[in-house]
């Protein structure tokens, strides 16, 4: 992509600044400029005004940086690694059956400095900053703290809303002796790696297994990594490895 | 040479039995207890702490420390082969006198041990002791005294029989915390609309409120001027100060920008026809 280059709206990806470079994005603008023979400034803008600004001292003549989604777990503040995704229209799953549903999952993007093969997190924010709250699943005492969104199910990998969201696929069985309505999924996200392409992004997917634990019934969550030649994101937080989670069938 | 200083040094007695040699001897062991007992408190913090909970690692730090010393202490008197029994004795009538002269001493001793044993909270929560204006973070529960760094940045050191025989109200136990307010509409105002624009308003400029549980609306009094309307919001624990101290701001400039009244106190006079 050359100097001076501004798109309407820019796409995810790594770039490489010479001088100037402009992004847009739903109610973000960033700049980052040339502003010394080694330094560069860079400038986001949110729909509030809001302005934050970075002085990027470089070694190399040009910039590159990347753009790409990221979890939805920084804004408006680091608390939680859960995500809540509260269906729009719940699933009836009977006795013994299987189903796979592709639903929106809410993300963040994150500007990576690349340089070589590391990759440093410059910033991060988050394009619907009105949706990104949080919410309590459980009881006050107890409780798992979980970023919420209110998830619609969609179609295919390809139904994701630029810069907005991510899509997930969940492949739900049930294995309990009678039917359940699965209204909602929790699960700690920090181990589902995310996937970009132009401006679409897609997260690993899940296996929501409703099975009896003695004399618990529970939804079983596992992460199945996608397997696609889309790009990875980088990661911005540590990663924790988890293997399942349990949660209640309610 | 240096052996015939030595049997000088072991001719000279200090009392029963007690010789500077000994006493020497005692000085080392007991120098090489505390060199060791700090090392080992040294490698302890450094290698097996960070893995332990704050206080608890604390705890175990000083159980070390002390526990090498009062051994290299015990190896010391075994040496030297001194008779404390005499000493015990004086040692039990002046620990009663010590005992009435620092009741207060022993009772904080005391209560920091059951702290420490109960552990109602630990380093770092957020606390607050009802009826005594002290609400901040706890930062340690030490032998004598508990220190609470106010949310001004000043510190308080509570003595621990008065922090145990207390309240105390842990502000970070739980994942989310309640905040509330009160606010009165005019009698003539639709209520549900009211209430349906202040909940917009939380929703979008209050990015730490939960959306579930969600914002909880009653109507608290129909209070002479007003009817007045509780507002009950959930964040996470440790956001109160972006929550708490500007609720009532949102929900004023709520109001405002819909031009709904929140009245001031008044009173109709009705006089009588003469």
């Amino acid at each position: 992509m050359s100097d001076h280059d501004r798109s309407q709206l820019s796409n995810y990806g790594i770039y490489t600044i010479g001088e100037n470079l402009e992004f847009t994005f739903p109610n973000v603008e960033i700049n980052v400029e040339r502003i010394g023979e080694h330094v560069f400034s860079y400038t986001r803008k949110d729909a509030e005004d809001n302005i934050l600004k970075k002085i990027i001292p470089i070694k190399s003549p040009d910039l590159a940086i990347e753009l790409c989604p990221i979890r939805p777990l920084n804004h408006p503040a680091r608390r939680t690694s859960h995500v809540y995704l509260d269906f729009e229209s719940p699933v009836f799953l009977s006795e013994g059956s299987a189903a796979t549903v592709f639903v929106r999952c809410p993300i963040e993007i994150g500007v990576f400095l690349v340089h070589g093969q590391h990759k440093d997190s410059l910033d991060w924010f988050t394009c619907d900053p009105i949706n990104s709250r949080f919410c309590l699943y459980g009881s006050p005492e107890s409780g798992t703290l979980c970023k919420y969104t209110n998830s619609e199910i969609v179609e295919s990998y390809e139904d994701s809303i630029p810069f907005h969201n991510a899509i997930l696929k969940i492949d739900i069985k049930n294995e309990l002796d009678k039917g359940y309505t699965i209204s909602k999924i929790v699960f700690p996200i920090t181990s589902n790696s995310l996937y970009y392409k132009n401006s679409k992004a897609i997260i690993d997917s899940l296996t929501a297994t409703l099975r009896k634990k003695l004399t618990l019934e529970i939804i079983d969550i596992d992460v199945t990594h996608a397997q696609t030649d889309w790009t990875e994101s980088p990661t911005f937080e540590m990663a924790e490895s988890v293997k399942s989670i349990d949660m209640g069938v309610d | 040479m240096a052996f015939e200083f030595l049997q000088s040094l072991a001719d000279i007695e200090i009392t029963g039995g007690l010789t500077v040699l000994s006493l020497l001897i005692g000085g080392i062991i007991m120098g090489v207890g505390i060199i060791l007992a700090r090392t080992v408190r040294l490698l302890f913090s450094k290698y097996y702490a960070p893995k332990l909970p704050q206080d608890t690692a604390k705890n175990f730090g000083k159980l070390i420390y002390f526990g090498i010393i009062i051994l290299s202490f015990l190896v010391f008197t075994s040496t030297t082969g001194v008779d404390f029994s005499g000493l015990l004795v004086a040692g039990g009538i002046f620990g009663i006198v010590i005992g009435f002269a620092t009741q207060s001493v022993v009772s904080n001793l005391i209560s920091g041990i059951f702290l420490m044993i109960e552990k109602p909270v630990k380093q770092g929560d957020k606390i607050e002791i009802p009826g005594s204006d002290i609400t901040g973070t706890l930062l340690d529960i030490s032998t004598f005294s508990v220190r609470v760094r106010r949310f001004d940045g000043t510190i308080i050191r509570i003595p621990n029989e008065s922090f145990f025989t207390s309240n105390i109200r842990s502000l970070s136990s739980t994942p989310v915390r309640r905040s509330e307010a009160i606010v009165g509409i005019a009698y003539k105002e639709d209520i549900d609309g009211a209430i349906s624009v202040i909940e917009k308003q939380i929703r979008k400029s209050m990015a730490f409120v939960l959306t579930l549980p969600k914002p909880e609306f009653r109507v608290k009094d129909l209070a002479d001027s007003s009817v007045n309307i509780e507002i009950l919001v959930w964040h996470p624990r440790d956001d109160w100060d972006q929550v708490g101290p500007h609720l009532l701001k949102v929900v004023k400039n709520a109001l405002d920008d819909a031009g709904i009244e929140i009245p001031f106190p008044q009173r109709a006079i009705w006089q009588a026809k003469e």
